[in-house]
């Protein structure tokens, strides 16, 4: 650098001392190296003048460095800055994300947020009253103090609504400025939180659809394009306000829910509660980011009687006409399985299921057998992630190695460990017409819907269907009813493994699955609460029956009608043709 | 005469050195890194931690042993210029080899409590290399164009391996300081005019040795806001800070862009941005005016040194600083593109601190052992 203007400097031979006019007199210093021998004083005198040369061209950088620092700081900078705040749109632009009717769940927006330069506020005392009475919920006395600190930057209120900020500018008060502002906004606050997530303040997904799609969203050339869901908001208000309903009834300590469309695999609803509001995430603990739905894995109890019944229907090794025994509870090893609804009697497959008897269900299995069983669970994606697209999908709990005795608790429900998820995907396939389609957060196109893997026949669908509406009609989910909309479904009350290890008796995890209309099911509903009470209402019980199975019914009533389902007269013979069950044991009811 | 000043000034007491040193150009490293001080106060939001608390009690550590380097003879320096650069080239050689990772740079050997960056050591060690290399031959030999051979492999060698690092700014600094040396021991300007023909037209290899981060500097440089979210991101934001501070600034602590952290790590190598921003035009052209006084004061303590070992070293270490400075500057100013080099002694960093502090412990050194007549050969000395 510092030889680029060289050519000043005078270019003489090493041995000649040259030295201009003008430098002899500019440094006198020299004279005193003159006694010095010839060929060193030459080596100082050429040295001395080149330092001459290369000081001045230090000047003259730090003459264009203080040019350059005058342009930038007076011109230029601001410049820079106007065209900075121009085109500020292209900047932090992420898509949109909407519902499955176009409904906005997730946005960009603009907003202002407001500062004071207050070494240019005339009137600190009128500024102050002027601007409280636009922005109320500041202080008159805070503002006040903050417009006559003297600082020329101070903050007074982060994102005004258009309004306010229109309101602010009317005011006409000089010293007020806005800085522009991004944010990811959430119209819907808490709702679909979890199938949402959230964002940092760099609008960077963090959980949630906002995750699994980062990419595609923050793509700007894809940021026109909405991310269409499959959620539909308003049946995900419907699930997410009956779930709290449930859970607050019975003091629970939380709940989870889905409402999934059997043909296509779409999730209408998903529900996680306790949830929070991604506008403000930190206002509540972070557990509340915990999806129940998709990450939490629970033994689901007997709503997997639902699968063991296919099970022995689909192996062949039972009929609805076989019977079994469950006249006595069964002593395992050190474990005694019994019922919770006991009929100390022989029992028919669909009384094995409508009764939610745990010996009958074992015998049932051991009768179809271990291997049997495994590769439906298999078939069910029971032993492996769901596909759903949230990068919270939790990894189930499976028995390693699967032993006789494993399979006998896995045909209520116990030993293995999926997340409700996996629970509503199996029903579906059970119900509709035996196919098992992967669970999606994506509005799927219903001309290239995915044709699924058959998991059970027709007819094994078509006997569960009849099962799960009879639970309903007789059985342990008559509180699920939703008249005209042929619910059926199927309870569960599962204890919750304590800390040691051991099941804790008074923690249950109260379950519903249910789906309709059976004749023709086309939406799977699922809710769960975590840890209820018995309340004074429910005769001391907290199970399935009477915590879940009521909200499901609710639920169905709310969005039946949003879903174009119409009721049927549950009376008229052909409905009553297609929901018959041969009960041989009826007598005994 | 001679003999009266040798004897004068050989043995002075450690009393006399103190009183000999340079306390004007101590003075002015003070006040410049007291302003650091306070920029990195301020950009911690008016807050000692993280920054400017240890930014403190690094100057301090740095200040002892630059006036520890400021008594040491300068034939000591002189006698040592070799092993030091041998010992420190062994340890740019052994980063290379087994150096930790980090930043994707090789650049630093860890002794567990101290990370040791030979980088920045050779910064120093070249420059008394150079200056014995050059103090031990004459004027004569200086034309000799095989003379040239050993000191431009004493200059390639570091440079090369720094290079490999990769570490671009240290490389340039290294060359840039070294042709400073070379300009003023004599080197014919054609010689210069050869080699920098010879770098140009080594340019277009240079690119495809570079690291893509390297080439996308280069390439955001010729239009930042082409790209103003990503790597045109901190000069096109370090403009605007500099814009907005005006004549006289927003005020001390009043800075938004640095303080919202508009400008990522403005602590580092963008801290003049900080410095527009809070204290304006005004402020910038004080602190590059407290910098002029600095070049001014190593230059003339290079005029005054009576010895050729003891002129190159204080102007090689001037120009080197001069180098920080207006990389530097530039760099923020938008006038080159981004390239890793600190605000001598106000970025927040311990390793150029030291590294700025030994430089003007030996510019001291110099100062106070000006009357000192080194033979060529400095080997015979005691």
């Amino acid at each position: 650098m510092s030889w680029r203007d060289a050519p000043r400097s005078p270019d003489r031979a090493p041995n000649q001392v040259h030295v201009p006019e003008g430098a002899r007199e500019t440094f006198p210093l020299r004279r005193r190296v003159l006694p010095m021998d010839g060929v060193a004083g030459q080596a100082i005198e050429t040295a001395r003048n080149r330092l001459i040369v290369t000081a001045a061209l230090f000047g003259l950088c730090f003459i264009a460095l203080g040019f350059r620092l005058v342009d930038l700081s007076l011109f230029q900078g601001a410049e820079v800055a106007a065209h900075a705040h121009r085109t500020p749109a292209k900047l932090a632009a992420r898509g949109d994300i909407v519902d499955r009717n176009g409904v906005l769940l997730a946005t960009n927006l603009d907003t202002a947020s407001l500062y004071a330069d207050s070494t240019r506020i005339i009137n600190a005392g009128d500024a102050a009253s002027a601007l409280v009475t636009v922005l109320p919920d500041l202080s008159r006395a805070d503002v006040e103090a903050k417009l006559s600190s003297g600082k020329s930057f101070i903050w007074l209120k982060r994102n005004l609504s258009p309004r306010q900020q229109w309101e602010v500018n009317a005011l006409g008060l000089p010293g007020l400025a806005f800085q522009r502002e991004e944010r990811r906004v959430y119209p819907y606050g808490s709702l679909a939180s979890h199938v949402l997530g959230l964002v940092d303040v760099d609008n960077k997904g963090l959980a949630g659809v906002e995750a699994y799609f980062d990419e595609k969203l923050a793509d700007p050339a894809r940021v026109a394009q909405p991310l269409t869901l499959s959620i539909d908001v308003r049946v995900q208000h419907v699930l997410a306000d009956e779930l709290a309903g449930a859970i607050s009834r019975f003091n629970g300590i939380g709940g989870a829910g889905v409402v999934m469309d059997v043909q296509t695999g779409e999730i209408l609803a998903m529900v996680s509660l306790p949830d929070f509001d991604p506008n403000d995430p930190a206002a509540v603990p972070p557990e509340t980011r915990f999806n129940r739905v998709s990450l939490g894995v629970y033994e689901m109890g007997s709503t997997f009687k639902t699968f063991n019944t296919a099970l022995a229907l689909e192996t062949g090794s039972a009929t609805l006409a076989s019977r079994y025994d469950a006249s006595h509870p069964l002593q395992v090893g050190k474990h005694l399985i019994s019922d919770s609804h006991p009929q100390n009697r022989v029992l028919t497959v669909p009384e094995i299921y409508m009764y939610s008897s745990n010996i009958g269900s074992v015998r049932m299995a051991l009768d179809a057998g271990t291997a049997a069983q495994q590769a439906l669970m298999n078939r069910l994606g029971m032993l492996r992630r769901t596909s759903v697209e949230l990068p919270e999908r939790g990894m189930p709990l499976v028995p390693k190695p699967w032993l006789e005795i494993n399979t006998m608790t896995i045909s209520f429900g116990n030993g293995i460990a999926v997340t409700p998820l996996h629970l509503a995907t199996g029903v579906s396939a059970m119900v509709n017409g035996g196919v098992l389609l992967p669970a999606t957060l994506l509005k799927s196109d219903h001309a290239k819907a995915p044709s699924g893997m058959r998991v059970v026949s027709e007819k094994t669908s078509e006997s569960i269907r009849r099962l799960m509406r009879l639970v309903v009609m007789r059985g342990t989910g008559k509180k699920a009813e939703a008249d005209g909309y042929l619910v059926g479904g199927k309870t569960g009350t599962a204890e919750k493994t304590g800390a040691n290890g051991g099941y804790a008796h008074k923690s249950l995890l109260s379950s519903f699955v249910a789906a309709f209309p059976m004749t023709s099911p086309r939406y799977v509903v699922l809710a769960m609460v975590d840890e209820p009470r018995p309340n004074k209402d429910s005769a001391g019980m907290a199970t399935g029956g009477w915590v879940a199975a009521p909200a499901v019914g609710n639920i169905i009533m709310r969005i039946a009608p949003m879903l174009g389902v119409e009721p049927v007269d549950e009376k008229s013979p052909v409905i009553t043709e297609a929901m018959y069950v041969p009960m041989q044991g009826e007598g005994a009811e | 005469m001679v003999s009266y000043m040798a004897s004068r000034h050989r043995d002075l007491t450690l009393g006399a050195k103190l009183l000999m040193v340079n306390w004007g150009l101590v003075f002015l490293v003070t006040l410049i890194a007291s302003i650091g001080f306070a920029m990195l106060y301020s950009s911690a939001g008016g807050s000692w931690s993280p920054w400017a608390g240890k930014q403190v009690v690094r100057f301090i550590a740095g200040f002892i042993v630059m006036i520890g380097v400021a008594l040491v003879d300068i034939r000591f320096w002189a006698r040592w210029a070799y092993p030091i650069y041998a010992v420190t080239l062994i340890g740019l050689v052994a980063v290379e080899v087994m150096g930790s990772i980090g930043m994707g740079a090789q650049r630093w050997i860890d002794l567990g409590f101290f990370q040791l960056q030979p980088s920045e050591i050779m910064k120093l060690a070249l420059v008394l290399a150079l200056a014995r290399y050059f103090h031990g031959i004459s004027l004569e030999q200086v034309g000799r164009p095989l003379m040239l051979v050993a000191p431009l492999i004493l200059v390639l060698l570091p440079v090369v391996l720094v290079l490999k690092q990769p570490n671009l700014g240290t490389a340039t600094l290294l060359m840039l300081g070294s042709g400073a040396i070379f300009f003023l021991a004599g080197v014919r300007l054609w010689k210069f005019a050869i080699i920098i023909v010879a770098v140009l037209s080594a340019l277009p290899v240079v690119w495809q040795f570079m690291h893509d981060y390297q080439k996308r500097r280069v390439l955001t440089f010729m239009d930042p806001e082409n790209d103003p979210l990503g790597a045109g991101y901190n000069i096109l934001q370090s403009m605007i800070a500099m814009g907005s501070g005006g004549i006289t600034g927003k005020g001390y602590l009043q800075g938004s862009q640095s303080q919202l952290r508009f400008l990522p790590e403005v602590q580092t190598d963008f801290i003049f941005t900080q410095v527009g921003e809070e204290f304006g035009m005004i402020g910038g052209v004080v602190l590059l005016f407290l910098y002029v006084c600095l070049f001014a004061y190593g230059i003339a303590i290079g005029l005054g040194c009576r010895n050729q070992f003891g002129r190159l070293v204080a102007l090689g270490i001037t120009t080197q600083f001069f180098l920080y400075v207006f990389i530097n500057m530039s760099m923020v100013m938008g006038l080159i593109p981004v390239v890793g080099i600190p605000l001598p002694l106000v970025s927040y960093g311990g390793s150029a601190m030291m590294t700025l502090l030994l430089g003007c412990g030996l510019m001291l050194s110099v100062s106070i052992h000006r009357e000192h007549r080194l033979p060529r050969r400095v080997d015979g000395l005691n």
